[in-house]
């Protein structure tokens, strides 16, 4: 199979689609770099680049869904969409029920999401959970070049408003993405790393961080399990569960601060509803809850990182790795 | 043209704008041995407008400024070793690393934050305005922006805010005509809007005048303590070439003064951008005007390269803070 950076499959997902639906219009770009350039040689008479104007490009996006022209709508910054969030959140998210479904509003909302170094406290922002926390949006958070491209075809299909969010450090990564168009379907989490003895959730950019945790969870001797829902709405509950029965253990890992956050959403559920199959209390690693630092060193300790992933699952298992980690 | 003014006048804007130049270009120096600065917004070639507000505003006053933040700090006077030392993130910036350098700000000099979202700040503003005058306080907000901020809805927000409310703002549009994503909207003049929601708006001014510069401002607040309303003004600058580098780079090479005096030194091509330069115009006028020789205005220079100096050994040697204190200031 061909390996991809994932912006490059994310744009040849967006590419796919605009191929596909011939209606199917772009409100804002230079989400992709270089490889952007495919979609202005192709469909440059549905692109439109607009002024730095969020409220009015949510509006436009989520206005023309209404007459059932898709859109996507691409802020930059997620921290942007702040500035259009009553757009998405009380005119996008609510028009369909609203209406008692006789309006559909197929708009997608893009942004970067996350701690990228150096953004500071006003361009960090990771507002799935706030998104999540509003009734009729889905909430799509991949973490493979892969899981990008087959998200994005799903999204831009999808009849429903969608907050879409990349995280920057993802943009490079490399991987493995079919040439085929395909769909994955929202609500299906996928199992990153198989593993027997404790569960770790993940989204998005903490995806990867838990897999470095996961390699230094087995030089310890420790098999770590780590599940990505690909998307926080709809949540992948049961694919959850059926992963700490297995394991009896769970570590939900989220860039958002703690305070409802999806890992406090995933602990809450698991708590919920498979309480019979914990062997240990569940362990959340989340952002802390302070605005983003601008100081390198007081953003890193701000985020989770493969080192206090690790030990939070260690805490999960009693003995500590079960000595393996001491012959090591 | 500008009135004729004092050498004293001439040579204090001269100083705070070489301050400013020569703060930018430091930062360019040193980004690559501490390339976790990420991006810079530098201000080279804006360095009138913050000089001329940073000497005709009152200590009282409040400034809310752009994401190019660095040089009204400086014009309102904070120590550029702290100003540098918050952009190197360290415990000893102005912010305790927390902003960063897009976040500058210092209260004691009437910079109360600076908020890096366009239209962000001219509308904080706004509101800085209507607590000077809850508050029975003589002072004026100076808010300034883009060209690029204009199309942002917030910005009509605030202007009719501030109109409605009689509220004592200066809005300074700093046109250097790099709008933002292509800058689209629908006017023939910045100040078509403000003048329709009943503010006075001055016509535009060369914003590489200096001269022409403070002399607006000054006005424009004698004006606004005068009448408690807000005033609109444009000082249309020439966009720095390196103005939308990611990496921050000395794209038109590092300021010469003696351009100011030897021409022929002015060559290949930014040729056009150092002419209108708004330092070396000031310092030709001066010299024209006898009002200091090429000596002094060297000298000027030396001295202040001598406190960036200084502002660099402090801002290097302050410690980065303990990762611990994060958690720190959250609330009051």
């Amino acid at each position: 199979m061909p390996k991809k950076t994932y912006a490059a499959a994310f744009v040849d997902g967006i590419n796919l689609a605009m191929r596909r639906d011939k209606e199917l219009h772009l409100i804002g770009t230079g989400f992709g770099g270089r490889f952007e350039g495919v979609l202005t040689k192709n469909h440059a008479a549905r692109i439109f680049d607009p002024p730095t104007s969020e409220g009015a490009m949510a509006a436009l996006g989520t206005g023309a869904a209404l007459t059932g022209m898709p859109t996507m709508v691409h802020f930059g910054t997620s921290a942007f969409m702040l500035e259009a969030w009553n757009q998405i959140c009380h005119e996008a998210a609510v028009s369909h029920y609203m209406t008692a479904g006789d309006i559909d509003v197929p708009v997608t909302f893009h942004g970067f999401h996350g701690v990228r170094v150096g953004g500071a406290p006003q361009h960090s922002t990771s507002p799935q959970a706030m998104a999540a926390n509003m009734p009729g949006l889905e909430v799509v958070l991949p973490s493979t070049p892969y899981d990008a491209k087959g998200l994005i075809m799903s999204a831009l299909k999808s009849r429903n408003p969608t907050v879409f969010l990349n995280h920057t450090k993802l943009m490079g990564i490399e991987g493995e993405v079919p040439a085929r168009a395909y769909e994955i379907p929202f609500g299906k989490a996928d199992i990153k790393r198989r593993g027997r003895d404790v569960t770790i959730v993940a989204t998005s950019w903490m995806v990867q961080v838990s897999l470095q945790a996961a390699e230094q969870l087995a030089a310890r001797g420790v098999s770590a399990e780590v599940v990505d829902p690909r998307t926080a709405v709809p949540l992948d509950v049961k694919g959850i569960l059926r992963s700490v029965r297995k394991t009896g253990r769970l570590v939900c890992v989220d860039e958002t601060p703690e305070m409802c956050s999806i890992a406090s959403e995933v602990a809450a559920s698991v708590a919920q509803h498979g309480f019979a199959a914990l062997k240990a209390p569940i362990e959340r690693v989340c952002r802390a809850p302070s605005p983003t630092p601008f100081s390198p060193p007081l953003e890193q300790f701000t985020v989770p990182s493969a080192k206090t992933i690790a030990a939070a699952a260690l805490k999960t298992l009693p003995g500590r790795g079960r000595g393996a980690g001491r012959r090591a | 043209m500008a009135p004729r003014q004092s050498a004293k006048l001439r040579l204090q804007l001269l100083e705070r704008m070489l301050l400013i130049r020569r703060f930018e270009e430091l930062n360019i120096e040193i980004w690559p041995r501490h390339s976790y600065m990420g991006r810079q917004h530098l201000y080279i070639g804006h360095e009138a407008i913050a000089a001329s507000v940073g000497l005709a505003t009152r200590r009282s006053d409040v400034v809310n400024t752009t994401h190019r933040n660095h040089g009204y700090v400086l014009a309102r006077g904070v120590d550029p070793g702290k100003a540098l030392a918050e952009v190197l993130g360290r415990e000893g910036g102005t912010n305790r690393g927390r902003g960063g350098p897009w976040h500058i700000s210092d209260k004691a000099h009437g910079l109360l934050t600076t908020s890096a979202q366009l239209g962000g700040g001219l509308a904080l503003g706004v509101g800085a305005a209507f607590g000077l005058k809850g508050r029975r306080s003589k002072a004026a907000s100076v808010v300034h922006f883009g060209d690029g901020t204009m199309p942002e809805g917030l910005v009509y927000e605030s202007f009719n805010m501030a109109s409605v409310l009689s509220l004592p703002v200066l809005f300074v549009c700093e046109n250097n005509a790099i709008p933002e994503r292509g800058g689209l909207l629908a006017v023939k003049r910045w100040d078509d809007v403000p003048r329709a929601l009943s503010i006075h708006c001055e016509p535009p001014v060369d914003g590489n005048d200096a001269g022409a510069v403070y002399a607006l401002v000054e006005r424009s607040l004698r004006r606004i303590r005068r009448t408690g309303r807000p005033v609109f003004i444009q000082p249309n600058v020439k966009a720095w070439p390196g103005s939308h580098k990611a990496v921050p780079e000395y794209t038109t090479g590092v300021t010469d003064l003696a351009m100011a005096w030897e021409p022929r030194r002015n060559a290949g091509p930014h040729a056009a951008w150092n002419r209108t330069d708004p330092i070396l115009r000031m310092a030709r006028t001066i010299l024209a005007a006898k009002q200091a020789t090429r000596e002094d205005l060297t000298a000027m220079d030396a001295r202040i390269g001598r406190r960036l100096q200084r502002a660099l050994a402090y801002a290097e040697a302050s410690p980065f803070p303990k990762p611990r204190s994060a958690f720190q200031g959250v609330f009051a």
